[in-house]
């Protein structure tokens, strides 16, 4: 062999050599952790920093007066939690059937409908591209298409109903997958059971598929209505900022989430701000809490019943 | 001889016969029957006064259609011929009827009951302060005193219609009729999603017309200047966007230059190096990411990022800008991108994997040179994604990034401090204008919306199509 190749061979030797190699993996390895680490540590600073400052300020008090606005930020929320309790039925009562029957039909019903008829098969594959479309928008533009449709053109005004409108838009792509996904882990032997007992499909799917799939689709719901009470652009420019409460749902509110921005923009008080955001964080987090109970029953049922 | 017992086999499209009934259901039915057939009555009388007398309704000016005394009374006929058609139902022990009655009673239930939510909660909180502890149950106690009143009658009978339903007959024409109604109603909601795209299309569409007939798309798109108020000396207002396109830009950009390498080394941790207990403990840190509010990001980046960054001695640093953003929106993006870059890792198959440590590569070189390369699409897809969410982000921006309309650039000769310039996102133009925006200016920041739409329809359009050629590979 020449030298040249010997020196090669030699090179390639030390370049993968398994030294090398295992000093590279355990630099590899520490970059990877570390990388974990930081993201872990982000998370933890933040929920940490806003609960350390915000807690102390929480006391009945503030949940039980109303904001009186003014460049200190006087007063409590309580209007504000009442507030999103409200926008967050309303907007779940008028999401959750128009999603619910989507996924219902999109799930049972459109299997065979593409053998039918032509037109019937383009309305579908039309109607699910919108559900991908509608999921990526984002929320900002929610925000401006209930302005220009409810607040302008229907007059609805800065209100409740209008906020309610523009947010069952927002979360209904959520809500729409979640139960898509809920209808299809429903077994066959469930659908064609009911069939073969004389039923008809609206009556197997409404008696049958739905309370099966229900677990599933309360997880849709419960994750809409955390990312209802965490939305802050679209309700900006649909519910207006007023911080009285709202006696009918044409009048205009204030979210949490509202309250926090208003308060960090329009006032010094921070503190509050940090109180407010404190119980947002509280509150998300015991949501997501209960979704992963849930979903942790739901796997064990369906992985129970195939065991 | 077949031997079948008279009276039990039915065949599917016979008229049943339902059992015969007992007197107190015949006495129920009935006298529900009548007491609908007299409402219908005094609808249609009603109507006839309507028509009578034109001055019964007043008519609302601002509402968008407006009612007036020939509506309400062409309403009332339609009413009272529902009721009639109702009451004969029941009579006829028709199963529709019962569902009609039964929809509407839960319906007047469920009004009444929003109406005393509404009434308490007002008089509970609508002060200066929450009302003492005995008022609050006071007033509770009266309002569910209220609600009982109005609901209990109709509560009852529903519970007596519950009750007796079996007696109710259809046949299996008005079961299909209705099968087939209710797949047609589910699929017009099946639809609603690509309406309200259609909708939100129409809509910005419209209101952004004027803005491009008045102002031109080469003014909007290449403008340097931002004043929506007339500038001193002249008439004219200037809309040009550019500033606030570089702002989304550069802030993405920054976002994407700390958040993505985070964030796929975090996949890669959770997806082949760490052991279960960690995994279980870092993804769901990793998703509470996901769920802070975005408020609660930019009052983190104003009350401790924004007194960090002003640490850095450069003139005229203020704490906020594009690296206050940047970093916020890096942290924002760390989940979507872990989560679907964890999942393309995932999916790679194991062969890939065993075969290269049966070739005697280490785990790390297995990793670098043989998983993520065939990770590569999925990786790319949650790139995309990251950068369509970064764009989208609205309230975040505008709090930590400073607001500024002018073009963005370095601060001094060096020209990373760019970064610690403000600026202003496309999406924060829509948001802290909109809300006393008037004519040119408001159609303007439509544009902006519609320019918004269109450049995340792109970014996802394209994610769409690394994740499916992702799927092609396997």
């Amino acid at each position: 062999m020449t030298v040249e190749v010997e020196s090669r061979i030699a090179q390639a030797k030390t370049q993968n050599s398994l030294k090398r190699q295992k000093r590279l993996q355990t630099l590899g390895y520490i970059l990877v952790w570390s990388c974990g680490i930081l993201a872990v540590a982000f998370v933890l600073w933040i929920i940490g920093y806003v609960l350390l400052q915000g807690i102390p300020l929480i006391n009945l008090e503030f949940l039980t007066t109303r904001p009186a606005g003014g460049v200190s930020g006087e007063g409590g929320m309580s209007t504000t939690i009442v507030t999103t309790l409200y926008l967050v039925i309303l907007t779940i009562l008028i999401a959750t059937p128009l999603g619910v029957g989507a996924a219902v039909y999109l799930v049972e019903y459109a299997g065979d409908a593409s053998r039918e008829n032509k037109f019937v098969a383009f309305l579908i594959k039309a109607a699910r591209s919108g559900v991908e479309i509608l999921a990526g928008v984002p929320s900002i533009i929610f925000g401006l298409f209930g302005f220009a449709l409810f607040v302008s053109y229907l007059k609805l005004g800065f209100s409740l109903l209008s906020a309610s409108l523009s947010g069952a838009a927002l979360v209904l792509p959520t809500i729409i997958r979640t139960s898509e996904e809920a209808l299809l882990t429903v077994p066959r032997s469930y659908r064609e059971g009911s069939l073969s007992l004389g039923a008809t499909k609206w009556h197997t799917v409404f008696n049958v598929v739905l309370p099966s799939a229900l677990p599933g689709i309360v997880t849709g719901i419960v994750l809409s209505v955390g990312r209802i009470i965490a939305e802050t652009a679209i309700f900006w420019v649909t519910l207006g900022g007023s911080y009285q409460l709202p006696k009918s749902i044409l009048n205009s509110g204030r979210s949490m989430a509202l309250h926090v921005y208003m308060l960090a923009s329009e006032t010094r008080a921070f503190d509050k701000a940090m109180a407010t955001a404190s119980i947002l964080i509280v509150t998300i987090i015991l949501l997501n809490l209960t979704i992963n109970i849930f979903s942790r029953k739901l796997t064990a049922k369906v992985t129970g019943k195939k065991s | 001889m077949p031997l079948q017992q008279p009276g039990t086999v039915q065949m599917a499209n016979q008229k049943t016969h339902p059992p015969k009934k007992p007197l107190y259901v015949n006495i129920i039915s009935k006298s529900l029957s009548g007491i609908i057939g007299i409402a219908a009555i005094a609808a249609l009388i009603f109507a006839i006064y309507l028509f009578l007398t034109p001055g019964f309704i007043e008519v609302n000016e601002d509402a968008i259609i407006q009612f007036n005394h020939i509506h309400f009374g062409a309403g009332a006929i339609l009413a009272g011929v529902l009721l009639v058609m109702v009451a004969r139902g029941i009579w006829l022990f028709k199963n529709w009827a019962r569902t009609v009655l039964l929809f509407g009673l839960i319906i007047f239930i469920i009004y009444n009951f929003v109406i005393i939510v509404f009434a308490i909660s007002s008089s509970i909180f609508a002060g200066e302060a929450v009302v003492p502890l005995a008022a609050i149950l006071q007033v509770i106690g009266r309002g569910l005193l209220y609600f009982l009143s109005y609901a209990i009658i109709p509560a009852g009978l529903i519970f007596a219609l519950m009750k007796i339903d079996q007696y109710y007959e259809e046949s299996s024409k008005q079961r299909e009729f209705i099968d087939d109604a209710i797949r047609y109603i589910l699929l017009g909601t099946a639809l609603s999603c690509i309406i309200i795209v259609l909708l939100i299309f129409i809509f910005t569409m419209t209101e952004a017309w004027q803005s491009v007939a008045e102002i031109g798309l080469d003014t909007m798109l290449l403008g340097t200047i931002w004043r929506p108020g007339s500038i001193i000396g002249t008439d004219q207002a200037q809309f040009g966007l550019l500033p606030m396109i570089f702002g989304s830009i550069l802030s993405t950009f920054g976002a994407i230059l700390i958040g993505v390498p985070l964030s796929v080394g975090t996949a890669i941790l959770l997806a082949e190096v760490a052991p279960r207990a960690v995994r279980e403990a870092v993804r769901p840190a990793v998703e509470l990411l996901a769920g802070i509010p975005s408020v609660v990001y930019g009052l983190f980046g104003m009350v401790v990022l924004a007194p960090l960054i002003r640490n850095i001695d450069v003139p005229r640093n203020t704490g906020f800008g594009l690296l206050n953003a940047s970093v916020i929106l890096a942290v924002m993006i760390i989940p979507t991108v872990t989560n679907i870059a964890e999942d393309a890792i995932r999916a790679v198959p194991r062969e890939y994997k065993e075969g290269s440590l049966a070739l005697g590569g280490t785990h790390w070189q297995t990793i670098v040179k043989v998983i993520l390369p065939a990770a590569r699409s999925g990786i790319i897809a949650a790139i995309i994604l990251g950068i369509g969410r970064a764009l989208g982000e609205t309230m975040a921006m505008i709090m930590v990034i400073g607001n500024s309309i002018a073009m963005p650039n370095p601060l001094t000769n060096n020209p990373l401090t760019l970064f610690l310039n403000t600026a202003r996102t496309l999406t924060g133009n829509i948001a802290v204008e909109i809300n006393y925006a008037a004519g040119a200016h408001r159609s303007a920041l439509f544009f902006t919306g519609v320019l918004l739409f269109l450049m995340i329809m792109v970014v996802n359009s394209s994610a769409r199509f690394f994740m499916r050629s992702r799927k092609v590979d396997e």
